[in-house]
């Protein structure tokens, strides 16, 4: 048995399976052909994908009633947030109740859109209540209040979670974007 | 042999990561500020830190088209580009990069921007153009980001031949470990396949003494010092293999290959009791690795070495029996390949999601047919057209979720239409009984009164009814054909003091009355406007409503039609990426088929030879 021989085709297959990342060089021609005809497929897509949300959002949320409340968090420090309820009009809307990942996100500057909706022209009264942890790990929870006076064109609220240092307690913002 | 997994998922998250750490909005507005400019932007960014991709960058894109991110266009454009490249949308993201370096002139941007594009034009195979685009970065990237361009460069200086430049760029990085780790590994198994075993060598060594922390690195770890090991076995420097091969983890991933190698490099020095000692531990393992089935050979063949037929008839019996099953595994898996089966039960336990950023296929389904596709797996072909394959079943998913909500959008149409048909004649009938003109018309005879009540000072036109009547009756007096004559003096002097108390007291009510007067008539004003308002938008809006139907529903049927035309499309190509991993796939079974085979010829061969030779000895 030539044991030598044998065991350099097993050698050569390991080494070639060993490459960590494959480079462009190991692609084959109908891989490359293939490619092409997905990255075009995927560009058509995420055309037809905008349109859609474009259409959705017209039809479900018109501008002229549309009401978009947004979640966003400064440090953090002094609250960890678990979750956030929203009433407008008395009304309960929304009830989110937090990921640690989307918490991360939070915390590096994403901002989550908590509520759309639609709302009439005129005054309404938006009510956030904030659940989660304080400072030594205390149950927290905190409202705020705001009442927005609807016109005509999208209306956006974002809530805000920021650290207060001087009172080291964190301050719930709210705040209206136009 | 998973191994691209580890890496190739690090690389993807710490791209992804670095872009996040140089698309972060800036904290320059203080505590009290708000991060970003831009709502929609700041949702887009929820979604990109949440690892959700496809989201991020859909929302990216229809925020864009609707001039939602308007604050933020050139990081917005930065990381389009770099969402639609970890997607494998090189073209759109090249089109990206070049036009951001067209149109920015901040450094940090451009800098990037020429990093992404580097990356491209590597990924396409444009070496040149892409080392032109490395020297263009005039400035230290982020740290994980300048991680990426040290091993990125250093892989475009292997595949360019300047085998000393990547060795010299790899002995400069200072930074993160894990990072120049993965650069040593993919440099030395690279400098070692062009027959640079001494260069190749050295890096292989530092990754495998390396102190490791966490799974990853001692995987590595391993990994570097197999590649090591059997690159020393094949170069006949049989002393160099052991020890180095020896370092392996006993239970870890590559601890079959170490065995096995370990087995040889002994055997080479004809120390064939201490051969056995390692192939008899690893032919008790798992026979559908590679390493175990040699292992089936290897056994027998140093028993025979040792003089020890007896042992070695047997285990090469049993290695006959083991062959012959797995000959016929194969062939059933090779069927499957055929026709299809082996490839969708390779996705069934993936969870149907969009986008391929993080995906790998860690594990293979613990199935005596999937099995046997550990090796095409590591195939990169065959990764990254599963990757894709995947990535289009989605997309198709992804469709028939939108077409089904487009049906119920139809609906909701539908519904829109019926209750305008019957709520139109109500409205009409109601805002018939108001006389608007009418009331516009009293109302400015109003306030014209008014006007002239202050011009003239007529205190007698802005007094109560009650007065205007006393007022008028007395006047009225003055008429009177008696009035003068003898007979009416007293009644005169009495009308003269009834009409002097009623004009005093009109004159001292005259303000107030005529400042009422005025704010009557513009409240009146007021109101009358707003319901001018409420008349006209109701009526543009019970004009406009049936045309605003019908717009929606003409794009509800375009874009019905286009998710038609796309899935059509989309199950073309998904056919194609069948048949090009079956093809693979069915190539690497039939290969393994002809290694069994000749695993099997080999036992024969050698049983029989044993045979003889024992027959031999026993006339």
């Amino acid at each position: 048995m030539k044991l030598r021989a044998k065991f350099r085709g097993v050698l050569v297959f390991l080494l070639l399976g060993m490459t960590v990342q494959g480079s462009f060089a190991e692609s084959s021609g109908d891989l490359a052909a293939l490619d092409q005809e997905t990255q075009a497929l995927k560009k058509s897509v995420l055309e037809l994908n905008r349109d859609l949300f474009v259409l959705e959002e017209e039809l479900l949320y018109p501008s002229n009633t549309q009401v978009a409340v947004f979640v966003s968090m400064d440090v953090g420090e002094y609250f960890a947030l678990d979750s956030v309820e929203l009433s407008v009009d008395g009304k309960n809307v929304s009830n989110y109740l937090y990921t640690e990942r989307e918490l991360n996100a939070l915390l590096r500057g994403g901002v989550h859109q908590l509520y759309i909706g639609n709302l009439k022209v005129g005054e309404h009264e938006l009510v956030a209540v904030f659940t989660g942890k304080g400072t030594h790990e205390r149950d927290y929870r905190r409202g705020a209040s705001l009442v927005i006076n609807k016109n005509i064109g999208s209306k956006y609220v974002e809530l805000r979670i920021s650290d207060k240092e001087q009172k080291m307690q964190p301050e719930f913002l709210v705040r209206e974007w136009e | 042999m998973l191994r691209p997994v580890a890496n190739h998922r690090f690389s993807l998250v710490a791209l992804l990561a670095m872009m996040a750490a140089a698309v972060g909005p800036a904290r320059a507005d203080g505590v009290d500020g708000f991060l970003v400019q831009d709502l929609h932007y700041g949702e887009v960014l929820f979604h990109f830190y949440k690892q959700d991709q496809f989201t991020a960058l859909t929302h990216l894109v229809t925020a864009r088209s609707q001039s939602r991110v308007a604050h933020h266009q050139d990081d917005a454009e930065l990381l389009q580009g770099g969402l639609l490249l970890s997607w494998g949308q090189h073209e759109e993201a090249g089109k990206i990069f070049e036009r951001l370096l067209d149109t920015t002139e901040d450094l940090s941007v451009r800098n990037r921007t020429w990093f992404y594009l580097a990356k491209v034009r590597y990924q396409r195979g444009h070496l040149d153009a892409a080392q032109r685009a490395f020297e263009s970065i005039n400035a230290p990237l982020p740290p994980e980001l300048e991680a990426e361009r040290y091993n990125l460069q250093a892989r475009l200086y292997i595949d360019t031949g300047r085998y000393a430049d990547a060795v010299a760029l790899l002995n400069s990085w200072s930074g993160d470990e894990t990072w120049s780790a993965y650069a040593n590994y993919n440099t030395g198994v690279a400098l070692v396949r062009m027959g640079e075993l001494q260069a190749g060598a050295a890096l292989l060594d530092r990754v495998g003494t390396m102190s490791a922390v966490d799974e990853e690195t001692r995987s590595l770890r391993d990994q570097a010092n197999v590649a090591l090991g059997f690159s020393f076995l094949q170069a006949q420097l049989d002393g160099n293999a052991r020890p180095v091969l020896q370092r392996v983890r006993l239970n870890g991933p590559f601890s079959n290959k170490a065995l096995l190698g370990v087995g040889w490099a002994d055997s080479a020095g004809e120390q064939y009791k201490k051969a056995l000692g390692a192939w008899l531990e690893l032919s008790e393992r798992d026979l559908l690795d590679s390493a175990v089935q040699e292992s089936l050979l290897a056994v027998p063949y140093a028993y025979a070495q040792l003089g020890a037929d007896p042992q070695a008839a047997e285990h090469y019996a049993r290695a006959l029996d083991v062959f012959g099953t797995q000959l016929a595994r194969l062939n059933n898996a090779l069927a499957d390949a055929g026709d299809g089966r082996l490839l969708k039960s390779l996705l069934e336990s993936e969870p149907e999601s969009t986008g391929g950023w993080y995906w790998q296929l860690d594990s293979i389904p613990d199935d005596e047919r999937t099995r046997y596709l550990y090796f095409a797996i590591a195939d990169h072909r065959f990764h990254e057209g599963l990757k894709s394959y995947r990535d289009l079943v989605a997309l198709d998913a992804h469709l028939g979720q939108w077409s089904e909500k487009l049906g119920a959008y139809r609906d909701m149409l539908a519904t829109r239409e019926l209750a305008y048909a019957e709520r139109l004649p109500v409205l009409e009938e109601k805002l018939a009984r108001f006389d608007l003109p009418a009331m516009q018309e009293q109302q400015a005879m109003n306030t014209e009164r008014t006007t002239q009540a202050r011009e003239n000072r007529d205190i007698v036109a802005v007094a109560s009814a009650a007065e205007q009547k006393q007022w008028q009756r007395l006047s009225a007096m003055e008429d009177s054909p008696a009035w003068g004559s003898q007979s009416a003096t007293a009644l005169e002097d009495k009308q003269r003091v009834l009409k002097g108390v009623l004009l005093w007291n009109m004159d001292k009510e005259y303000r107030v009355r005529l400042w009422r007067q005025e704010k009557a008539n513009a409240e009146l004003a007021d109101e009358l406007q707003r319901a001018a308002e409420q008349f006209a938008a109701i009526e543009a809006a019970t004009a406009s409503l049936p045309g605003t139907v019908a717009d929606f529903e003409s794009r509800i049927n375009r874009l019905e039609a286009s998710i038609e035309q796309l899935q059509a499309r989309l199950g073309v190509s998904m056919v194609k990426y069948e048949q090009y991993l079956n093809g693979i796939a069915t190539e690497e079974l039939v290969a393994q088929r002809e290694r069994v085979k000749t695993y099997l010829a080999q036992a024969r061969f050698a049983l029989a030879a044993i045979y003889d030779r024992m027959a031999a000895q026993n006339r």
